[in-house]
């Protein structure tokens, strides 16, 4: 069995292909997608703030406190139109990126004249920052005006504030941080680490069996003497091995780099959040994969020996995705909890524990489902493996 | 040596609608079985050549498939040495070297690792092995690319390797199914050459072929199979005296006696 193990192991780590799949795609291709997703998005915003914004007033005469600060020329340029210009078209045509129409009633004493609606006509389709900018400057005068307000009527800061937000219904969360994070990270893990799994197995399977087959390498080695159920075995735990390497590599090159990417502040979360998470519940997180790992590589087995040849495999085994991701969203839906039924229906309940684990609540109790039925599951995927490679129909098809 | 008793073998129809006209004509469909093979006998004794001959379709294949334990037949018996296949596939499989022409090798190993792998799945030594294997380079002239990956290699390196690689565990028998078809004429003779030395050894071989000349320079016996049943199992002189002239009348002439029956 470790004969036949080892042998296709050998083979497997002599592939470039699957090198490149399992180890350089998860340890470069990430930190590059990620690098350039945060590159570009930085350059994107930059661009955005320090762009000089061409813009129209309406109504200036009214609040040359606002004309005022928009003399910066820096940061905003000012265009004349007039005001029975249409402004969708004038936006469109990038004469002017916004145009602020200022009020009649805009005053400082807004006691008398009450609440002053500034309009601002901009395209809001698309990254742009002209609310925000525009706002910081409306925004300042309008805590002005307020604080004027305030002081005409003469009230203190308990009545300002109770005055600005008379009941404030304040959230106090009883979920530690670690609950928190778990309920987000811990969703998405199982995400992660099944497609993984499934995508790093998928081409030693295919490779191990229908490859075999198609090489004519099969029919010697099942006359060479050596049990049917060894060969299996043999295929099996390669198939389960590489499977968990790639998550693993995966995972533990996400973590590295996205540690060195998020530096300073996020870093200290994230290390916080990890020391949170015990060792122990660390090796049930693999632990758990275990099982669900070898009921994928006991399916991809059984497709890919039925296969005639490399291209067939491929295909019955492009469905098996939905297969997986389906009981995985189903333990993201609101109400799915790791109790009763739900602890029994395969991959659901793996899913479920793993977000448990990492959000520190697990009920240790429901490992015995988890394990028993994932086990009995594999096991029983195991037994059709092997029934299938002893069946003349499979193999000589 | 080797003894066939009334072997057959039949196949579930998965859907008779999709078989051709041909196929639908043959008689050895019965109901939703293809009875491949149905009454195949021969014998082989030590040091002698079998050359098992038959149109394609005939069963060949098959026959030799189940001599090679890769399948189970449905009926009749099979003996090596006073062995019973198929009540010990294992056992008899250490004794069978079996080599068919669309074997494959594994590309990302070497040529010696092949080898090397099937003799570890005989259960040989290390030591064994490695003697085994020198021994072999050396008969087969195969030191120039041992220990390159076999990928590359060209049709006649491949055959070496998987000769080699048939023989490692220095089998009592040695099945050959269609050995030739598809090699060029070097390739060819590397085959032919292995097969003669088996001789001179005294290991017993059984091939089939579609070569004709191949037989009457190599087999001492001649065993002609059609719509899975042996029409023919004798020596080479028997056979040659069936028609006047060729092995090609002679062939023919196997067939049409049990056509005319």
């Amino acid at each position: 069995m470790w004969l036949v193990f080892f042998k296709e192991l050998k083979e497997l780590l002599r592939d470039r292909k699957t090198l490149f799949f399992m180890i350089a795609l998860p340890l470069l291709i990430f930190p590059v997608i990620f690098g350039i997703a945060g590159f570009v998005g930085k350059q994107a915003i930059d661009k955005a703030e320090t762009k000089i914004l061409n813009y129209g007033i309406i109504g200036a005469q009214y609040a040359p406190d606002i004309v005022k600060e928009l003399q910066q020329p820096d940061k905003f340029n000012l265009i004349n139109i007039a005001a029975d210009d249409d402004y969708k078209s004038i936006i469109r045509n990038e004469t002017v990126d916004f145009v602020l129409v200022i009020p009649e009633n805009y005053s400082s004493d807004v006691l008398q004249n009450g609440q002053a609606t500034i309009k601002l006509y901009f395209n809001d389709a698309g990254l742009n920052l002209v609310y925000r900018r525009v706002n910081e400057i409306v925004e300042s005068q309008s805590e002005l005006f307020q604080q004027n307000a305030f002081d005409t009527l003469g009230l203190d800061g308990n009545q300002q504030d109770a005055l600005i937000k008379p009941i404030e219904l304040e959230k106090v969360n009883t979920a530690d941080t670690r609950e928190n994070w778990g309920e987000k990270i811990g969703g998405m893990l199982p995400y992660l680490l099944f497609i993984l799994c499934l995508q790093g197995a998928m081409f030693p399977a295919t490779d191990i069996g229908a490859g075999e087959k198609e090489r004519g390498t099969l029919e010697t080695l099942l006359i060479s003497p050596i049990d049917r159920n060894k060969i299996v075995l043999g295929k099996f735990l390669t198939i389960s091995f590489a499977g968990t390497m790639t998550a693993l590599i995966t995972v533990a090159s996400m973590a590295i780099w996205g540690l060195v990417l998020s530096q300073g502040m996020a870093i200290q979360i994230v290390a916080d959040f990890m020391a949170q998470i015990g060792v122990l519940d660390f090796v049930l997180i693999f632990l758990m994969l275990v099982p669900v790992v070898a009921i994928f590589a006991a399916v991809l087995l059984s497709i890919s020996i039925y296969a005639k040849s490399f291209k067939e495999a491929q295909s019955y085994m492009g469905p098996m995705m939905i297969f997986v991701i389906v009981p995985i969203m189903l333990s993201i839906l609101p109400g799915v909890e790791l109790k009763g039924g739900w602890a029994w229906v395969p991959i659901t309940n793996v899913s479920l524990a793993m977000k448990e684990l990492v959000k520190g609540t697990m009920d240790y109790y429901q490992l015995f489902a988890i394990f028993g039925s994932t086990v009995v599951i594999a096991g029983a995927l195991f037994a059709f493996c092997v029934y299938w490679f002893n069946k003349e129909k499979v193999l000589f098809r | 040596m080797i003894e066939i008793k009334q072997l057959s073998k039949k196949f579930a129809v998965e859907n008779p609608k999709k078989l051709s006209e041909q196929e639908k004509k043959d008689p050895r469909l019965k109901g939703r079985f293809f009875h491949s093979v149905q009454d195949v006998s021969f014998s082989c004794q030590k040091g002698e050549v079998l050359g098992l001959l038959g149109p394609n379709g005939a069963g060949k294949t098959t026959t030799l498939r189940m001599l090679s334990t890769a399948l189970k037949p449905d009926g009749g018996s099979v003996e090596i040495a006073g062995e019973n296949v198929l009540a010990q596939p294992v056992i008899a499989r250490k004794k069978i070297g079996f080599l068919s022409g669309t074997t494959g090798l594994y590309g990302r190993l070497t040529g010696r690792e092949n080898i090397h792998y099937f003799g570890q799945l005989h259960g040989m030594s290390e030591e064994l092995i490695a003697q085994r294997i020198a021994e072999l380079a050396d008969l087969l002239d195969m030191h120039t690319f041992l220990d390159r990956r076999s990928e590359n290699f060209s049709t006649g390196m491949k055959q070496k390797i998987a000769i080699a690689r048939a023989v490692v565990h220095s089998p009592e028998l040695v099945i050959l199914d269609e050995p030739t078809t598809g090699l060029d004429i070097m390739a060819t003779q590397t085959v032919l050459n292995f097969i003669r030395r088996l001789k001179a050894q005294g290991t017993p071989v059984i091939f089939s072929t579609h070569h004709l000349d191949e037989v009457e320079e190599l087999c001492e016996k001649v065993t002609v199979i059609d719509q899975g049943k042996t029409m023919f199992d004798g020596d080479i002189d028997a056979f040659k005296s069936l028609a006047d002239g060729s092995l090609h009348q002679s062939f023919m002439a196997a067939i049409q006696t049990t056509a005319s029956e």
